[in-house]
């Protein structure tokens, strides 16, 4: 079953008085589970792409459904408790909310569910476990490395049990070694979790870990690239 | 809920600086709300007590005929238009169940004279009866030298301001009659002069009216020197006399003028149109023939009539009401009852017959009020800079926290609880410094004898007053600096989409 159904998507971004296309006319398909990477060079229109999907840009026209849904009509509310519920995110920057540890951190979408405090702690426990932070948890997000923080974004993007993860660049900001730990990491939720990943990278050395890869060149879907 | 909280929390602590500033502010801000509405609360409670409770009572009846309400402190000491109907008024007045106390008073200017000095003097005259003065208003001053007059006695009364005023024109230092120098007492330039120093138990005055009656001079015997309890610079024009001389100063009908009034029956004597007047003064004749008869049948001797002073003219009557009246329903009950008697006078409340004294304390109240919402609006306008600030400063994470499924309210709510936060941590501290303060500021003693501040300290000395409705006023007050500061930075901060954190990478 498919979890994302594209077709036709374009994107504009207004700069100034002329139309920048970042998309334009993308036709896509997911399926549940799939480890997928969208790979091209920058300004391509990856970041756009994903950002479509996560409910985090809107388009300008096309179909976009996630998990059978179509999200382009939907209000501010209802697009809010789809990224809640059915999508996990994982930032080229990491993006922790600084105040909290690292526990916290990764309770903190269960929370916005109003998850009993209970149940998210015992949830985010398992998921820190499950990402190697467990002697961790009471540390802020300023007091860990790079890779340690995108382990904690990651824990984070499937403490909720989403649909899917998508990762923007989830490697761009460390070094090759901490990168490809976080890139088994994600595989492995992948297999672990069932659930479906798809980030972005322009990394050549990434693409080994996709199951599936899809080229993107000026705003279109280049081909669909044989699976690694 | 605990969540936002929490995050409220340990952002005032990581964002230090941000926090004190805008601590700092709700904490001054709370402050001087605090102690501006304990200044506000001890004013209205010094105007209660020290005006409306021990000088004028809160409402006063005055004459149809007055064109200005204002009666105390009219301008150019214009006369006050006579009461004549006391006796009637005093029967509607008893018969109101709101109202406690009521005295009928004589006020006016009287010039003070002294036949050494080239210019008068003037102060104003309060006359009453004045064991029912006393009633009326018990405590709001002290004889400091002499005694208080005896029921009946006449004599005047004469505040220590007065008294030194009285000194200005004519250099004459009074006492009371017996008393002797109270080198405490005595006015500074008094003082260096001792060994010269000119002094008189009573005063000359003249009454001044603008009416037809004239006015006559009556030397009082000055009983006492007094000593307002509050605002003495104020009251201390006003000099406290028996109404009986009152009256006899001003030229009014005296208690004992009524007394000798005329019987109708020889007011027949009186008539003495077309009588034959030449054979009255060409003969030893002392009636004219017309009424030779009418006189034998009438007895000479004098009538008996009512001789109270009541019977005589007043210029106001001061009325205190009852506790928990509803203040405009009684003065409007009052009027509607004072017309129904046709009684030729009317009731206003106490602000308007004090004249400038009532609208200053008005004036003063708005301006305080006017300087806590200013108050109010400068630290909403600081704390709504900063908040929205730091609320574009934080973008990223908030636009993460959107990304993640944070809605717009719940990035609302944290703004709010860390606004909300700094207020009750800063903002409460505020208000117990304030209560502090209000508490601390009555026992330093701070003293004025300028009429204006005396007004705004509500007494002669500095007394701000907060009760708990005062407290929870500027609980209420801080609450709305918080919503009101919060509002829109929650809005700027609502208004972040993950797009602008992702965009911002």
């Amino acid at each position: 079953m498919n979890i994302i159904e594209i077709n036709g998507l374009t994107k504009d971004y207004p700069l100034g008085a002329t139309i920048v296309p970042a998309l334009r006319g993308v036709d896509l398909t997911v399926a549940e589970g799939d480890f997928m990477s969208i790979i091209g060079p920058s300004g391509s229109g990856k970041t756009t792409l994903l950002n479509v999907i996560g409910c985090i840009d809107f388009a300008t026209s096309g179909s976009v459904k996630v998990g059978g849904r179509e999200i382009t009509a939907l209000n501010d509310r209802q697009i809010t408790d789809i990224r809640l519920n059915k999508i996990g995110f994982i930032f080229q920057t990491f993006n922790l909310i600084p105040v909290l540890n690292i526990l916290e951190n990764i309770e903190f979408p269960l929370l916005l569910m109003k998850k009993s405090a209970a149940e998210a702690r015992k949830r985010a426990e398992k998921l820190v476990d499950e990402v190697g932070l467990k002697d961790l948890v009471a540390h802020r997000p300023a007091e860990l490395s790079g890779g340690q923080r995108q382990r904690v974004a990651i824990a984070r993007a499937l403490v909720t049990n989403p649909d899917m993860v998508l990762a923007d660049e989830p490697t761009a900001n460390l070094d090759s070694v901490t990168g490809a730990s976080i890139l088994e990491l994600m595989r492995r939720m992948n297999e672990l979790e069932k659930t479906t990943f798809i980030f972005s990278t322009h990394d050549a050395n990434v693409l080994k870990y996709a199951r599936r890869i899809v080229k993107i060149k000026d705003g279109l879907i280049d081909k669909e690239p044989v699976p690694a | 809920m605990k969540l936002i909280f929490t995050i409220a929390w340990r952002n005032i602590l990581r964002h230090k600086g941000k926090s004190l500033v805008i601590g700092v502010i709700l904490f001054t801000g709370a402050f001087l709300m605090t102690l501006g509405n304990g200044v506000i609360t001890g004013m209205a409670a010094g105007v209660e007590k020290n005006i409306i409770n021990g000088f004028m009572g809160d409402i006063v009846l005055i004459s149809d005929a007055q064109k200005s309400d204002n009666i105390l402190l009219p301008i150019m000491g214009a006369s006050i238009e006579p009461v004549t109907s006391y006796k009637q008024i005093k029967s509607i007045l008893a018969a109101q169940p709101y109202v406690k106390h009521f005295l009928p008073v004589g006020k006016n200017l009287a010039m003070l004279l002294d036949e050494s000095a080239s210019a008068p003097g003037f102060a104003y005259l309060i006359g009453a009866d004045l064991g029912e003065y006393r009633k009326m208003f018990p405590d709001n001053f002290k004889v400091i030298e002499g005694t208080y007059p005896a029921v009946g006695e006449r004599a005047i009364l004469i505040p220590t301001f007065a008294r030194n005023e009285f000194y200005n024109y004519f250099n004459i230092w009074f006492l009371p009659a017996g008393g002797t120098l109270v080198a405490k007492n005595l006015k500074k330039e008094a003082l260096e002069n001792i060994r010269t120093l000119v002094v008189s138990t009573s005063v000359v005055m003249m009454g001044m009216t603008s009416g037809i009656n004239s006015t006559n001079d009556i030397r009082f015997q000055v009983k006492g020197i007094i000593e307002y309890g509050a605002l003495n610079q104020i009251f201390g024009h006003f000099c406290i006399v028996d109404i009986e001389s009152y009256r006899e100063c001003l030229g009014y009908f005296t208690a004992a003028d009524m007394a000798a009034q005329v019987p109708k029956e020889e007011k027949k004597l009186l008539g003495m149109e077309g009588a034959d007047l030449d054979s009255l003064f060409g003969s030893e004749e002392l009636v004219v023939a017309e009424h030779k008869a009418a006189v034998k049948k009438i007895s000479l001797a004098p009538k008996t009539v009512a001789k109270t002073a009541e019977d005589g003219v007043y210029n106001a009557v001061f009325v205190k009401l009852r506790e928990g009246t509803e203040y405009k329903d009684a003065l409007a009950g009052l009027n509607k009852a004072l017309s129904e008697g046709k009684t030729g006078v009317k009731a206003v409340p106490w602000n308007k017959a004090s004249g400038p004294i009532g609208s200053m304390a008005l004036i003063i109240k708005a301006a305080l009020f006017l300087f806590v919402t200013l108050l109010f609006c400068v630290a909403v306008i600081i704390i709504v800079n900063t908040l929205t600030m730091a609320a574009l400063e934080r973008t990223s994470e908030i636009g993460m926290m959107r990304a993640v499924g944070a809605r717009k309210t719940f990035i609302a709510g944290m703004f709010l609880g860390e606004t909300a936060v700094l207020s009750a941590v800063f903002g409460g501290c505020g208000i117990i410094t304030g209560i502090i303060a209000v508490r601390v500021i009555p026992l330093l003693k701070i003293t004025t004898t300028n009429d204006i501040l005396q007004l705004l300290y509500g007494g002669d000395y500095f007394h701000p007053l907060l009760s708990l409705s005062g407290i929870a006023l500027t609980a209420l007050q801080l609450l709305a600096v918080t919503i009101a500061a919060a509002v829109y930075p929650m809005r700027v901060a609502g208004e972040i989409t993950p797009l602008d954190a992702v965009t911002r990478d």
